[in-house]
């Protein structure tokens, strides 16, 4: 069935959370999901503040009706700040940088002075009882085909505790995603359709990805709040793509319409989306939350001079990136990949030592690949020891004239075999001495042979170890 | 424009073309102020920027007093609040500190606490943050402590204090209650009451259970690790803050716990002092001319005659190791200083800078050699609480009479400070 956007009055907005790629928001914790055995469990409970007037918040009142007990898993990585032992530490400059980027490449309005913030949280999630979290912008917009779309709202938060198991009274909480840096953008309820609401979340995740955030699932959660006219605001959360949104907006106005047909209305509600589209129940809307200052804190002056030095080094969007690439000599495939994987950053950097475009490319992206599957290991094993140091090394080793460009996989396979990146170069030339020496051989061997006969010789005793071409650069020169 | 007047009303601020609508509220950095947005959060502004400032609408405070649920099966308990971060709490609406001081926010904030007892008496002899205390404060607790202990409808004291000098006043009320009758708990949180994290329920639902035990001593109750399932009873004179910001802050040394207290039982780890029908008697006589000085390398020894220009009567001597200080065969040796100041009547004693473990003079030969001086040294006794016990001995006339009177007070076992048997 076609929907009619305009005639059913839809609205909707999109709230997008996104993890930044920097230690932890008020500690200085690496952002880092464990998945081996915690070094401890600490047991607590929380319990509903009530608020002033003695009211306790409808979702607050929903989750704690039960006593539940809480476990947090710790490890090496969390210390006393996820456990609500020891007062935050200041704010994490470095996160505090990309969300004004963020803002800025959204067209917002930075705040000059703002407080950080606790937002009463009582189901566990957090160790304190609250979620630290501070107003950074508003008044921006994307541009989408379907007009302008406001950004009301950007904020920058802590993530909450993974949970790991729910059970009827207690709850098990890792405490590794707790304070992870969190950008939490909003946007006005200007989406008018369904193929609208797609194409903004991937605008703005576009955005996101031109600046240091953290990619892989679950580093992005996308949020979304529809009603159509007449009908309550329901929030749907958890699109694990972009892809399941436009058909899940559909059937969750059609959901709305067919309570609106039998003259009923539908529950204001938070709904979880399925991975066929279809949503379910998850709990009622929260009223807004209690929020009061994080008194441990001070208020948070965003000077001029820092939106300003932001401004200058703001990051460029992915086509500005393409088309800078495309200019280096890159084709569309590699720099797809480079891209992809998430390596322009380290591409830059060997880019300084060594300005051949398409042998980095293929050393950082070509050569582990083929590496691996041919050592039979996995790509981030081989990654782990042909790491950012090896290659800059062997960049500016080749640069330098110390080994081969033809070469280097050859080094990069030794390294892989073990032996140290200094020691591989020199074997490197080692073993082109060797191979001179034992080509000298066969040819006084068997004399008065073509070339083309000792060419045959050598390859079969070399078994595909050297190219052709560079045996017979040698054998020319004994040749003559 | 009238700012600090209009705090906690709803107001329209103007800066330039734009317009912000919120409730107004003092800010922490001079010459701002910050506005509670319709969404929560709070901006802030700086107060030369803002051309306008307009009234919306002003809120008045509605705050309901009620009496908390009194049943006559439960047991009643008082309590005397002093301050400290569990009777504190941030006002949202206006900025600011209200204190928890009433039956109605005491039972809004801590209900738990109204399930197992009937609050039958709260007392507010002053609201202090714990470091602002000094000795006339235990008096006023030991006092008001002594006058709830004497009444036969109550069964025990609760008393919520700051953390930082809590235990200072755990001794001093060991010391000033004599011929104790009733459990006096004192409790604490580290993290305030507005948080659901709040170790204050637990540490106030122990204290209220342990107040109606048989236990009667001066305890400290509070959490037994980070975990939020029981509580340790620890002997007054055997506690310290041992952390700046852990729910287990406070631990016992070189003793045991009283007991494990839960919020639905006890579990009895140690001897202690049996509820009885005494009267208790009030003893808190002071001098207030008593010293707690740590002794460091290189240190000069004429410190000590400062202390004795300004009238000191008595200082306890945080000593290294097994009871040492610099002596003549270090640059600045104190063996010489020390037997004069001695000499001229000021009383020194030692206490252990490891804080765990008992001075013992006689191991070493520079031991020896203070201990010749006349140090009076105080076995195991935290330093801390041999400063309070100090200033209480000397704060008795018939005591303070000699070197050798002083002595033989500060090493009688009042209060448990000394434990003979130091287990590990």
């Amino acid at each position: 069935m076609e929907i009619n956007y305009k005639e059913i009055g839809f609205k909707a907005g999109l709230e997008i959370h996104q993890q930044l790629d920097t230690h932890k928001l008020f500690c200085e914790c690496p952002s880092v999901l464990r998945n081996d055995l915690p070094l401890a469990v600490v047991k607590r409970r929380i319990h509903a503040v009530a608020g002033e007037s003695g009211e306790v918040d409808v979702a607050a009142k929903f989750q704690s009706d039960e006593k539940k007990e809480f476990s947090y898993q710790t490890y090496d990585t969390t210390c006393l700040v996820e456990l609500d032992e020891e007062p935050p530490h200041k704010l994490n400059l470095e996160a505090l940088n990309t969300t004004l980027e963020i803002a800025l490449l959204l067209n917002c309005k930075v705040f000059p002075m703002t407080q950080i913030m606790r937002k009463t949280i009582v189901n566990g999630s957090n160790t304190s009882g609250f979620q630290r979290t501070v107003l950074i912008a508003r008044g921006g917009y994307i541009e989408t085909s379907g007009g302008k779309v406001g950004i009301n709202s950007i904020y920058l938060e802590e993530d909450s505790a993974r949970p790991i198991e729910r059970n009827s009274d207690s709850t098990i909480y890792r405490l590794d995603r707790l304070g992870i840096p969190l950008v939490e953008i909003s946007t006005d309820p200007d989406l008018k359709s369904s193929v609208q609401v797609k194409e903004a979340a991937l605008k703005i995740g576009e955005i996101l990805r031109s600046t240091r955030v953290r990619r892989g699932i679950g580093t992005i959660r996308q949020d979304l709040n529809i009603s159509i006219k007449g009908s309550n605001r329901v929030e749907i959360k958890g699109f694990q793509d972009p892809k399941i949104m436009e058909k899940c907006v559909e059937n969750e106005v059609l959901r709305q319409k067919s309570f609106l047909d039998r003259k009923e209305k539908n529950p204001s509600e938070v709904r979880n989306c399925l991975p066929d589209g279809t949503t379910e129940f998850l709990r009622p809307i929260p009223g807004s939350a209690r929020m009061y200052p994080e008194t441990d804190l001070p208020v948070l002056h965003i000077s001029r001079e820092l939106i300003n030095q932001v401004k200058k080094n703001l990051p460029k969007l992915k086509e500005e990136i393409e088309e800078e690439l495309r200019k280096d000599g890159l084709d569309g495939e590699m720099i797809k990949l480079i891209l992809k994987s998430n390596k322009l950053e380290k591409y830059k950097e060997l880019y300084e030592i060594n300005g051949n475009p398409k042998l980095i490319s293929k050393v950082l992206l070509l050569f582990p690949k083929e590496i691996a599957k041919k050592e039979k290991k996995s790509l981030e094993e081989i990654e782990e020891i042909l790491s950012h140091d090896v290659l800059l090394f062997l960049l500016e080793s080749v640069y330098k004239e110390k080994i081969q460009e033809r070469d280097l996989k050859h080094v990069m396979e030794k390294i892989v075999s073990g032996v140290s990146a200094k020691e591989a170069i020199k074997l490197e030339k080692e073993d082109f001495l060797d191979l001179e020496e034992k080509i000298m051989k066969i040819i006084k061997e068997k004399s008065g042979l073509s070339a083309n006969a000792y060419m045959g010789l050598v390859m079969k005793e070399f078994k595909g170890k050297i190219s052709g071409e560079d045996a017979m650069k040698v054998i020319n020169k004994f040749l003559k | 424009m009238e700012i600090e007047s209009n705090f906690g009303n709803l107001v329209e601020v103007e800066m330039g073309k734009e317009i912000y609508e919120g409730i107004l509220l003092p800010s922490p950095d001079s010459g701002t102020f910050l506005l509670k947005l319709e969404n929560g959060y709070n901006i802030g502004f700086n107060k030369k920027e803002v051309l306008k400032i307009k009234v919306i609408k002003k809120i008045n405070e509605k705050t309901k007093e009620f009496s908390p649920p009194f049943s006559k099966d439960k047991k009643n308990v008082a309590m005397i609040i002093t301050g400290g971060t569990i009777a504190a709490r941030l006002n949202p609406e206006k900025g600011g500190v209200d204190w928890l001081t009433t039956p109605s926010t005491l039972f809004r904030f801590y209900p738990e606490l109204f399930e197992k007892v009937n609050i039958k008496k709260i007392e507010v002899p002053f609201m202090k943050a714990s470091e602002d205390m000094d000795y006339k404060d235990w008096q006023k607790i030991a006092k008001v402590s002594s006058q709830l202990l004497n009444d036969p409808e109550i069964e025990g004291v609760v008393i919520t204090h700051g953390t930082d000098f809590l235990h200072y006043t755990s001794s001093a009320l060991s010391f000033f209650l004599r011929n104790l009758n009733k459990p006096v708990v004192l409790t604490y949180s580290q993290r305030s009451v507005d948080r659901g994290s709040s170790d204050a329920n637990l540490n106030l639902v122990c204290s209220a259970f342990a107040a109606t035990s048989d236990i009667a001593q001066v305890m400290l109750v509070g959490h037994a690790t980070t975990n939020d399932d029981f509580c340790f009873a620890m002997p007054g004179t055997k506690v310290r803050k041992m952390h700046s910001s852990k729910r287990d802050a406070f631990k016992i040394v070189n003793s045991l716990p009283i007991a494990k207290v839960f919020p639905e039982k006890i579990e009895k780890l140690s001897e202690y002092n049996l509820r009885n029908k005494n009267k208790v008697i009030l003893d808190s006589k002071f001098e207030e001319k008593v010293a707690l000085v740590k002794v460091y390398p290189g240190q000069n020894p004429n410190i000590l005659d400062y202390y004795y220009k300004e009238g000191y009567k008595g200082i306890v001597l945080e000593l290294s190791g097994l009871g040492h200080a610099p002596t003549e065969r270090a640059r600045m040796g104190w063996t010489k200083k020390l037997t004069e100041v001695q000499k001229k009547g000021l009383i020194v004693c030692a206490a252990p800078q490891t804080i765990y473990g008992r001075l013992d003079p006689l191991v070493y030969s520079n031991g020896r050699e203070l201990l010749e001086t006349g140090i009076i040294y105080l076995e195991d006794m935290l330093a801390e609480t041999a400063y309070v016990k100090l200033g209480w001995v000397l704060g008795h006339k018939e005591w303070s009479t000699s070197r050798d009177k002083v002595a033989d007070k500060m090493l009688e076992n009042f209060a448990g400070e000394i434990n003979k048997r130091l287990v590990d």
